[in-house]
C-alpha cells in the first residue's frame, strides 16, 4: 500500500472542521455537564464525530470509510487534545481501525471495522505494559487485546472483568481489564508488525493529544494574564510572568512539532524512536504546562468552579498513559546503547 | 537557506551517497587542533579550501558562487553526513551562516559577486561587529559613528566580543549614520556596513575567553575610511538588515540536528566505557538529551516543510534559539556529569578511550564545546531577550512599561 500524505491545505481544512465542531459541541460547559452527570462518553458527541467522517477516516473505502493514511489525523488529534474530548477517538478510530485492517480474512475483524466506520462501536485497547489501565474500557463494545508477541484478541464485554478505578481525570475513565479465563475472546491472529504499528500509533497519538491539551493550558494562561490586573497593570506585563510563559511556549511548540512529525512517520523505519521521543517530550511539556498554568492563574485556577482543572487533569492523565516520560526515555537510552554498541564492535 | 527549486538532478539518496564517499576520502583521520591557535586555524582554513574545491562549501547556495544549488533536502542530507563523518568544525560561520544569506537577501548583484565567492572559498573570513561595550542586549543604543565624506564613510568607535575577530579579514558592522534621528528613535539611523579589517585606523585586540583561548576580540575604529558601496541595504535602514542577520543566527540551520545526534552518540559511548549501561541515573540522563535531539530533528524537518511551502519562519526563530541552545547545554553538561571526576580533566582523551574516530574527535574538544554551549545562550540576543520577544511579539502579552 502506498501512503499518501495530506497537503498543507487538506490538513488545515481537517483541523478547521474539527475545531469548529468541537467548539460548538465540546466546550467547557458541555464538559462540565458531563462531569456533573458522571459520564465521559456521550453517543451524541460520538455521533457528530462519526457524521463528519472523522471516525471512519482510516477505514478502507470498501468497508465504508475514507481509506486515508493516518497522517490525515495528526492535526485532528492535537485539536481533540485542545478540547479535552472525552471520547476514545485515538483508541477506536486510529488504533483499532489500524489493527483490525491487518486481518482482512477474518469476518469478525471485518464486521467490527464496518461497525466502527458506521459510528456504532466504541473500542478500547489493551497494549501490554503501555496500558496498565485501559481507557474507556467501561464504555467499550469491544476490547482489543494486543499482546507483546503480536497476538490480537477480540474481547466482548462478556469475555472480561472490567473494574473501573477512580481516575484523576474523570473525563478520561480508566479501568483494569482482566480476561475471564484463558479461552475468553477470539484470537484474530498473530501479527507482530500490526501490533508494533498500533503501539507506535497509540504512543504518537497520545503525544498529539497531550501537545494539544498543553497548548490549551498555554492559551488559557496567556488570555488570563492579559486581563487580570494587579498593581495597576496586567499581570502579564511582569517579566517573571512573561518568561515563565515563554519557556512554556517553547516546550509546547516543540512538543507539537515532534508529535505531529512522529504521527506522520508511523510507517518510517525509525517510527518507534520518533514516537517514543515525542511522547516523552510531550510529557515534559505537559508537566510544565500544568505547573505554570495553575501558578499563573493564582487562586481562581484552584477552584472547582473555574474550568482550568479540566485541562490540568487531562495532561496529568495523558502523561501517565501510553508510556511515561521516564520509561520511554529509558527505553530509548537502552536502544541507543544497543544500536551504537553494535556499530563500535563492527 | 534557499528553499526554492534546485537544479541538482540527483535524488537526495544519490546525493547523500556521493557526499558520504567524498567525506570518507577527504576528512582528516585525526581531529584538527583547535582553531583558536594560529596553527590549528590554518589547518581549518585549508580544510575549508578542500571543501570548496569539492563543491561542498555551501551546497544549497547558487552554483554561480561555487555552491551546488542543491535545495533544502539535499543540504540537510549533506549536514547529516558531515557530522556523521566527524568532519572539522566550520570556521567561517559569520560569513557562511550570517553574511552570505543576508547578502543574498539585501545585497546588490555587485556585492554578491564581490564577496560571496571569496567567503565560500574561505579566502576571506568574516566577523560580526554588532555588540559594543555599552550596547549589548540594547543593541539599538549603539554609538559607533560613520560620517559621510564624499564617496566614503569615516568610521569611529568600538566593537567588542567579536568572534574570530583576531583571525578575520573583514567585519560586517552596525554603525550610526544619523545620530539626530537616532536620538528620537534609536532603531533608525543605523547602517549595515562591510569594513576591510586591513584598512588604516582599524585595531583588533584579541581577548582571551573563559577557557583561555583567543576566540573573540575588541575592534577599534579611528577615522577608518570605508567606500559607500560597502553599505548593505539602505543607508539608515540597517536595523532591518541586522534583524534579518539575527534571524539567521537564531533560526534553524537546516541539518545541524545531525551534530547533536553525533554528540549524543558520543555520550552513549561514554556510558558504555564507564560501565553505566545498567545505571538508571545514567540512562535517564542519556535518555533526556536523546529525546531533546529527536525533538529538535523533528522540528528541523517541520520547519523545512514550511520553508518549502513558501511559509515564513520569522516567528519561529526565537523559540528555536531558546530550545537548541538549552539542548546543546544539556548535552555538554550531561557529558561532564557522566565523566564524574574525569570531567575536571580538560581534553584528556585518555579519560575517554574510544575506538571510532568520530567519537574520539568529539571528546577531544568536549570542554571547548561545553563553553561554546554556554556562550550560545548569551550571543545572538540572550535567551532572556528571546523570552521577551516570544512573550511580547509571538504571544502578544502586554508590553513591559518602557521608561
Ligand atoms: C562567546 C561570545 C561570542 C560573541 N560573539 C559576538 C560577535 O561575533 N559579534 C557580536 O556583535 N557580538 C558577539 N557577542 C556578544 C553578545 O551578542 C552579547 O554578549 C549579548 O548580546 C549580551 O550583551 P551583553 O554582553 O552586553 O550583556 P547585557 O545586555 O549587559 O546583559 C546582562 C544580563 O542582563 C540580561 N538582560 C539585559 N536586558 C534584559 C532585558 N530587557 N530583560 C531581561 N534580561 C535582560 C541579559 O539577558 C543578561 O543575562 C558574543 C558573546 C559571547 C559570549
Amino acid at each position: 500500500m502506498t501512503t499518501t500524505h495530506p497537503t498543507t491545505d487538506e490538513r488545515q481544512e481537517l483541523v478547521r472542521l474539527t475545531a469548529d465542531l468541537l467548539g460548538r459541541h465540546c466546550g467547557p460547559e458541555q464538559l462540565r455537564e458531563r462531569l456533573d452527570a458522571g459520564t465521559a462518553h456521550t453517543p451524541e458527541l460520538w455521533g457528530r464525530l462519526a457524521e463528519t467522517g472523522l471516525v471512519s477516516a482510516l477505514v478502507a473505502e470498501e468497508r465504508g470509510g475514507a481509506g486515508l493514511d493516518p497522517s490525515y489525523l495528526s492535526g485532528v488529534l492535537v485539536s481533540l487534545g485542545e478540547h479535552a474530548v472525552p471520547e476514545p477517538f485515538l483508541e477506536t478510530a486510529v488504533v483499532a481501525t489500524s489493527v483490525l485492517a491487518a486481518f482482512p480474512d477474518s469476518a469478525l475483524a471485518v464486521s467490527w471495522l464496518e461497525r466502527i466506520g458506521a459510528g456504532d462501536a466504541l473500542v478500547a485497547v489493551r497494549l501490554g505494559a503501555l496500558t496498565p489501565y485501559v481507557v474507556h474500557a467501561g464504555d467499550a463494545d469491544l476490547v482489543l487485546d494486543l499482546a507483546e508477541d503480536g497476538t490480537v484478541r477480540a474481547l466482548l464485554p462478556a469475555d472480561v472483568d472490567v473494574t473501573p478505578v477512580q481516575a484523576l481525570d474523570p473525563l478520561r475513565p480508566l479501568a483494569t481489564v482482566i480476561r475471564r479465563g484463558e479461552d475468553a475472546g477470539t484470537v484474530l491472529g498473530v501479527a507482530p508488525a500490526a501490533v508494533e504499528r498500533a503501539r507506535v500509533l497509540a504512543v504518537a497519538g497520545a503525544a498529539c493529544l497531550l501537545a494539544g491539551a498543553s497548548r490549551r493550558l498555554l492559551d488559557l494562561t496567556v488570555e488570563y494574564v492579559g486581563v487580570r490586573r494587579q498593581f495597576d497593570r496586567p499581570v502579564g506585563s511582569f517579566q517573571a510572568v512573561k518568561h515563565a510563559i515563554a519557556d512554556l511556549a517553547v516546550m509546547v511548540d516543540m512538543a507539537t512539532s515532534a508529535a505531529l512529525s512522529a504521527f506522520d512517520a508511523v510507517d518510517e523505519p525509525d517510527a518507534r524512536r520518533r514516537a517514543w521521543a515525542a511522547k516523552a517530550y510531550a510529557g515534559d511539556a505537559a508537566d510544565r504546562a500544568n505547573v505554570s498554568a495553575l501558578q499563573l492563574h493564582g487562586g481562581i485556577g484552584f477552584t472547582w468552579e473555574y474550568h482550568l482543572h479540566l485541562w490540568l487533569k487531562r495532561v496529568m492523565g495523558l502523561a501517565a498513559s501510553y508510556g511515561t516520560t521516564v520509561t520511554l526515555r529509558r527505553e530509548l537510552a537502552v536502544e541507543l546503547l544497543a544500536r551504537t554498541g553494535e556499530a563500535t564492535e563492527r | 537557506m534557499s528553499a526554492e527549486m534546485s537544479t541538482e538532478t540527483s535524488t537526495v539518496e544519490e546525493f547523500r551517497a556521493e557526499v558520504r564517499a567524498w567525506l570518507e576520502a577527504h576528512v582528516p583521520a585525526e581531529p584538527l587542533p583547535s582553531w583558536t591557535e594560529r596553527a590549528g586555524f590554518d589547518l581549518h582554513r585549508a580544510w575549508e579550501r578542500t571543501l570548496f574545491e569539492g563543491g561542498y562549501a555551501a551546497v544549497d547556495w547558487p552554483a554561480a558562487y561555487g555552491g551546488r544549488d542543491a535545495g533544502l533536502r539535499r543540504s540537510i542530507a549533506f549536514a547529516e553526513e558531515y557530522y556523521r563523518a566527524g568532519a572539522p568544525e566550520r570556521i567561517n560561520m559569520g560569513g557562511l551562516y550570517l553574511l552570505g544569506p543576508v547578502l543574498m537577501q539585501y545585497g546588490t548583484p555587485e556585492q554578491c559577486e564581490r564577496w560571496i565567492p571569496d567567503l565560500l572559498a574561505c579566502r576571506t573570513i568574516w566577523c560580526q561587529g554588532f555588540s559594543e561595550p555599552e550596547s549589548g542586549s540594547d543593541l539599538a543604543s549603539l554609538r559607533t559613528r560613520a560620517e559621510r565624506d564624499g564617496d566614503h564613510y569615516v568610521v569611529n568607535g568600538q566593537k567588542i566580543w567579536t568572534s574570530m575577530g583576531g583571525f578575520a579579514d573583514w567585519i560586517f558592522a552596525l554603525v550610526r549614520t544619523d545620530p539626530e534621528v537616532g536620538r528620537r528613535r534609536k532603531h533608525h539611523g543605523i547602517t549595515f556596513l562591510c569594513i576591510d579589517l586591513r584598512s588604516p585606523g582599524v585595531e583588533v585586540r584579541p581577548l582571551a575567553m573563559v577557557d583561555g583561548t583567543r576566540g573573540f576580540a575588541e575592534v577599534f575604529f579611528t577615522d577608518v575610511r570605508v567606500p559607500v558601496e560597502n553599505v548593505v541595504g539602505e543607508v539608515d535602514q540597517g536595523w532591518r538588515v541586522a534583524m534579518s542577520t539575527l534571524g539567521f543566527e537564531r533560526g534553524a540551520v537546516f541539518g545541524d540536528h545531525a551534530k547533536f545526534t553525533a554528540d549524543v552518540e558520543a555520550l552513549a559511548a561514554l556510558v558504555r566505557v564507564r560501565g553505566l549501561e545498567d545505571d538508571t541515573r545514567a540512562l535517564d540522563e542519556l535518555g533526556r538529551v536523546l529525546v531533546e535531539t529527536e525533538v529538535y530533528r523533528a522540528n528541523v524537518y517541520r520547519l523545512a516543510g514550511i520553508a518549502e511551502a513558501g511559509g515564513d519562519l520569522d516567528s519561529t526563530a526565537s523559540i528555536n534559539k531558546v530550545f537548541w541552545t538549552q539542548m546543546q547545554h544539556d548535552i555538554f553538561a550531561t557529558g561532564l556529569r557522566l565523566m564524574e571526576e574525569d570531567g575536571a580533566v580538560v581534553g584528556d582523551p585518555a579519560a575517554v578511550p574510544y575506538a571510532d574516530a568520530a567519537t574520539r574527535r568529539s571528546w577531544a574538544d568536549w570542554h571547548h564545546r561545553y563553553w561554546y554551549a554556554r556562550a550560545a545562550m548569551i550571543f545572538g540576543g540572550t535567551n532572556e531577550i528571546q523570552r521577551n520577544i516570544i512573550s511580547e511579539r509571538v504571544l502578544g502579552l502586554p508590553m513591559e512599561p518602557r521608561p
